[in-house]
């Protein structure tokens, strides 16, 4: 991706703002992104040590460009009312919140910010899915769902093999597993 | 029954298995975003769900004394951040000893069972079942993708930290513990020095536990650390065995001046009992010496944590009424035992 300011380097700074609701991003190369930088137009991240600031653009810089590695982050900009920024409706943490504490607020964040926050979770842990255990409630659902598609795949494939007495039954199957459960709520 | 005075499998070179679930309330906020109210209203209600369950017996932590907390932090009852504390928070205990519920730590629950020797999947069952009657009573933050919701997103996915506590001896001899950590790190493990006084050479004991916590499944997490453990354990004979093998009466000398020290000091600080502890750890362990078992001087070393010793006196000690009682403890264990 070419710098959208000069259109000559590899853009390698994402600059992503929310004010008043509206999105704003800039896919710049360093030079430019020093440039607006110097003419406040973005603004530098503090620097800290913690999960979600250190590095947290880290993807997006070639090893040369370090030094530009704390510069930039997702902050409102001076002047601007803060309140105008995204929240987390149950906390009221802002993403810079969680930037500088290197926690979320609540549960809830992780919803809120959830596409802020998929880089640094997927830095830390290698992936962003999970594959473990779950409470009683989530379990029976995830089972469910599990069911379902594992049905689906073998009706695909019973259909494809033209397995018609296989497929019915399948078929026949999925609906009952579709109904579990849905009855009752 | 205490974890520390118990004999537990392949008690040699491991001391104890842990496991940690980090789990939080739905609708409630973290750490300081909690006010006093919700504080009150999360103790209530993780205490609710044990209540009535004559297995499992609710402290009120924030009202003990210092001494009794650090207490409970030396013999791995509770975190040490959860120990040093004053906030309102509480702890559910099960009436053997092995299960603690810590309500608001860093999280909202903590459930922790600690067992002695190598015994992960156990510890795992006794704190799945304390986990299974939580999630039974009370909406637990959950997310299909990114598992259970914790305070730091290192926890997200299992919020399981499975460790083991290991008794290194011969490693540290051969000097293997740096490129041990270093092995280690590389398959997403990560080893610590025990907590506490003293640094982790003189006591030779260190925490090995995972490090991620997502994309794995409890039951992979704790088979890939027992596995990995289990390599550990066996290098570990095998650095023990040629230490007795080069210096047979330079290790049995130094094993059995370890004993010596702890039969008649009148003084022992914490430094000096770590190194005391892992002598004659491996003495017993080789067949040095016969006399004390290896459950006996995990006792003695537990007991014997600063903390400790002042709830045994019931009160705050100078660092040298601390050795001296020390000495008299280790003196008193010691004398009354023999071989069981």
């Amino acid at each position: 991706m070419l710098c959208e300011r000069c259109k000559k380097n590899e853009a390698t700074v994402f600059y992503r703002e929310t004010v008043n609701g509206k999105e704003r991003s800039l896919s710049l190369c360093a030079d430019c992104a020093g440039e607006a930088k110097k003419k406040g137009e973005i603004e530098d991240l503090f620097e800290k040590e913690n999960f979600f600031g250190s590095g947290f653009f880290e993807d997006a810089f070639s090893g040369a460009d370090k030094l530009l590695g704390s510069l930039f982050g997702i902050r409102e900009l001076p002047g601007r009312t803060k309140e105008k920024v995204k929240k987390c409706p149950l906390c009221g943490a802002t993403f810079s919140d969680l930037v500088n504490s290197g926690k979320a607020g609540c549960p809830e964040c992780y919803a809120t910010f959830s596409e802020e926050l998929s880089p640094t979770i997927s830095r830390i842990h290698g992936t962003t899915s999970h594959v473990g255990g779950a409470p009683a409630a989530y379990k029976k659902d995830r089972e469910k769902k599990e069911k379902i598609k594992a049905l689906e795949a073998e009706l695909k494939s019973a259909v494809k093999d033209e397995e018609y007495e296989k497929a019915a039954k399948l078929r026949d199957e999925l609906r009952a597993a579709r109904a579990e459960g849905s009855e009752t709520k | 029954m205490k974890w520390y005075e118990t004999k537990g499998r392949d008690s040699d070179v491991f001391v104890s298995s842990r496991i940690r679930l980090a789990r939080n309330l739905k609708d409630y906020p973290f750490g300081e975003r909690l006010d006093e109210t919700s504080r009150r209203e999360i103790v209530g209600k993780v205490r609710g769900v044990f209540e009535g369950d004559p297995g499992y017996t609710f402290t009120d932590f924030s009202s003990l004394p210092e001494n009794e907390r650090a207490a409970a932090a030396e013999e791995n009852k509770v975190s040490p951040e959860f120990a040093r504390s004053s906030k309102t928070r509480g702890v559910v205990e099960s009436s053997d000893g092995v299960v603690s519920v810590m309500i608001l730590e860093e999280d909202h629950v903590r459930i922790q069972s600690i067992l002695p020797g190598l015994a992960l999947e156990e510890a795992y069952d006794r704190a799945d079942s304390a986990d299974s009657a939580l999630d039974s009573k009370l909406n637990i933050a959950y997310d299909d993708k990114l598992g259970y919701l914790t305070h730091c997103p290192t926890n997200l996915g299992t919020g399981m930290r499975a460790s083991v506590m290991m008794f290194l001896p011969g490693t540290v001899a051969a000097g293997g513990i740096r490129s041990l950590a270093n092995q280690l790190g590389k398959i997403g493990l990560t080893v610590r020095g025990m907590s506490g006084e003293g640094s982790a050479a003189d006591g030779c004991l260190f925490q090995i536990s995972n490090q991620v916590t997502l994309g794995v499944t409890e039951k992979e997490t704790i088979s890939k650390l027992a596995d990995v453990t289990g390599k550990i354990a066996e290098q570990e004979r095998t650095f023990r065995k040629k230490l007795l093998d080069a210096d047979k009466d330079g290790v049995s000398d130094r094993v059995m001046r370890a004993y010596g020290t702890m039969l008649y000091a009148v003084m022992i600080d914490t430094k000096e009992l770590l190194r005391l502890y892992s002598d004659v750890r491996l003495g017993v362990c080789l067949g040095v010496i016969d006399c004390v078992s290896v459950e006996k001087l995990d006792g003695i070393l537990i007991r014997s944590m600063p903390a400790m010793l002042m709830k045994a006196h019931g009160g705050k000690m100078t660092a040298h009424e601390r050795d001296r009682a020390r000495a008299e403890g280790i003196r008193k264990i010691l004398s009354g035992s023999d071989k069981e």
